[in-house]
């Protein structure tokens, strides 16, 4: 057990690729119909979004509620190289992602001067500037959408239906979060975290502060961009301005607040569990709204560091209490 | 020479809080600065570190970089470190991340290594966390090293804001107020602990400090400050006895005619 700790320690990929493995066979143990599958894809462009989210909101503290309008360019830029291009989805998925990431530069140079709710209502404005674009925009199909984006295929293998198009999606969701994970760990990510603290101290600690401010921002906009173009490609292929509201936004922060900010799997948590209550209160959809408000607004209250800092805190004070013998109470 | 300025200046709207300065430092050397409150101390390392800008004329010139207008992230890299007096501690990280973000300038790999998650980046992070967990118990806060940073008592802060400055590997150190609020022991032990740093280190130190005794005992020689220009400098024993530092201090010296004078009204 230990060896194996060690190896993993060393060479982290081999964790994602177990996990790759063991995901690979849930559909087929575990789901009983398409829709699980369908849901399941959710799940995942929800993580790989909430994953760039914790990115920028979590570890650099920059308070940002345009991401949404970043997802949609992700999709728009795989929507519309098909309508007007025909191209694929390996060719939209590289390009989205480069073209989300200039977009994200965008959304980041208000960080420079602004802070706090001031950023927020700017790039709050940002993305819904996007959606009213795409939204009045011929060349973007209005508010007809785009439809019938096509499902991508491999060597003559065409993942058009829900189980099928899980496993894309699975692996560009472990690929996201491996390369999530190798970034928050290292020194970027804690010149991220320094950042959020305090900018000032940072920058006199040698972090170059705009420099990692409009990083972020692109590495979000990245992950952003990708979601997006899986998105747009999901069966059954189709994409309306009104998929990329202020409503998703707030359920992206949702999120991440829950999950907990600046926690490694803060993201990863919160868009599980998420997108899951979403799923079996849709009955209720007229309350939906508030639930995930409220969520918000007590996660913050009574757990400031979402579930992630809850089940950690209770890991660190077993470990504490084993090493010096006494008792750590905040 | 380490760090010299020149016509230093620096106002904010009609207040001149630092005026026309000029500071010369040696290596190895450990220099006081004393001044009542307002006097430009704190300014004085703010326009030095680069987190204000210097007024038009001002030179500041540090291990032979002109740093006048360099940007404080750029002079950190040429081997600058500070503490401020009021901590900015990052309250929400734990106490290793916050001395291992202190190492930032000395981070060997580059950031699409770190990316792509290469074996060697994290034989590095790993080497790096063993160093700084050297510096953590060599300061005493090794048993705190998993815990958030708002949960230590006042002097283990001051001792961890220290250790993060140390974590760069600084050629010059300035201490802004080490020992403001600890108890007189406490007061003993961190400066203990400075000297045995600097020792180490072979740093260069200037500290800000109201507490005369900690000037007086550990410095090689002191500088005066009083309304943004520098009144007095030399050693500690020269600058006890200069005038300019008594009156700024305690008020005017009076000879007896004076007394009297003011005695009989």
């Amino acid at each position: 057990m230990e060896k194996f700790k060690s190896i993993i320690r060393d060479y982290p990929f081999i964790a994602f690729i177990i996990a790759f493995v063991i995901l690979a066979f849930v559909p087929s143990v575990v789901f009983t119909d398409v829709y699980q599958s369908h849901l399941a894809t959710l799940i995942f462009v929800n993580i790989v979004v909430a994953a760039g989210l914790n990115i920028v909101k979590g570890y650099c503290g920059q308070v940002t509620v345009g991401h949404v309008g970043l997802f949609a360019v992700g999709s728009y830029t795989a929507g519309t190289l098909f309508l007007y291009l025909g191209l694929g989805f390996w060719a939209t998925l590289p390009i989205a992602i480069i073209v989300t990431a200039f977009f994200g530069v965008a959304m980041g140079i208000p960080s420079f001067r602004l802070e706090g709710p001031y950023l927020a209502l700017a790039t709050l404005g940002g993305g819904e500037a996007i959606r009213l674009f795409i939204e009045n925009g011929n060349f973007f199909r209005s508010t007809f959408g785009i439809s019938d984006i096509p499902t991508p295929s491999l060597m003559g293998y065409n993942f058009d239906s829900p189980d099928r198009y899980y496993f894309i999606s699975m692996t560009i969701m472990i690929i996201a979060v491996y390369f999530s994970f190798s970034i928050l760990r290292s020194g970027v990510g804690r010149a991220f975290m320094s950042i959020r603290e305090d900018p000032i101290c940072a920058a006199a600690a040698g972090i170059n502060v705009k420099k990692y401010k409009i990083l972020a921002f692109i590495l979000s906009a990245m992950f952003a961009g990708a979601a997006g173009a899986v998105y747009a490609h999901m069966p059954p292929g189709y994409i309306h301005p009104n998929n990329y509201t202020v409503i998703e936004m707030v359920t992206f922060l949702a999120m991440v607040v829950l999950g907990g900010l600046g926690h490694i799997w803060g993201g990863i948590i919160g868009a599980i569990v998420i997108t899951i209550v979403y799923d079996l209160t849709r009955p209720l959809y007229k309350y939906q709204l508030l639930i995930f408000g409220l969520t918000i607004v007590l996660t913050i209250l009574f757990m400031p560091k979402g579930l992630g800092g809850f089940i950690d805190r209770y890991f660190l004070e077993k470990r504490f209490k084993k090493k010096t013998g006494t008792e750590k109470t905040t | 020479m380490i760090l010299k300025t020149k016509q230093l200046s620096k106002s904010f709207g009609g207040l001149k809080a630092i005026n026309k300065v000029d500071f010369e430092l040696q290596k190895n050397e450990i220099r006081g600065i004393i001044g009542p409150n307002g006097s430009g101390k704190s300014t004085f390392f703010n326009l030095v570190s680069g987190i204000y800008d210097s007024d038009p004329g001002s030179y500041i010139e540090f291990d032979g970089h002109d740093i006048t207008f360099a940007p404080p992230h750029e002079i950190a890299t040429y081997g600058l470190s500070r503490t401020f007096q009021l901590l900015r501690l990052y309250q929400d990280m734990t106490v290793i991340d916050n001395v291992m973000s202190g190492y930032h300038t000395r981070v060997p790999y580059k950031f699409f290594d770190a990316v792509i998650g290469r074996k060697k980046i994290w034989d590095q992070e790993r080497a790096i966390k063993e160093e700084m967990m050297e510096l953590l118990s060599f300061v005493g806060l090794a048993d705190y090293a998993e815990l958030n940073a708002s949960e230590l008592s006042g002097g283990q802060r001051r001792l961890l804001v220290l250790a993060r400055a140390i974590a760069m590997k600084p050629k010059l150190l300035m201490l802004d107020e080490p020992a403001a609020g600890l108890s007189p022991v406490n007061v003993d032990n961190l400066m203990k602990i400075i000297m045995q740093l600097k020792e180490k280190y072979g740093l260069t130190l200037i500290i800000i400090e109201h507490i005369l005794k900690v000037v007086m005992d550990t410095c090689n020689s002191v500088t005066v400050f009083d309304h943004g220009q520098k009144i007095a400098e030399g050693t500690p024993a020269q600058v006890k006895d200069d005038n300019a530092v008594i009156e700024a201090y305690l008020g005017k010296k009076m000879d007896d005619e004076e007394m009297r004078k003011a005695l009989a009204v």
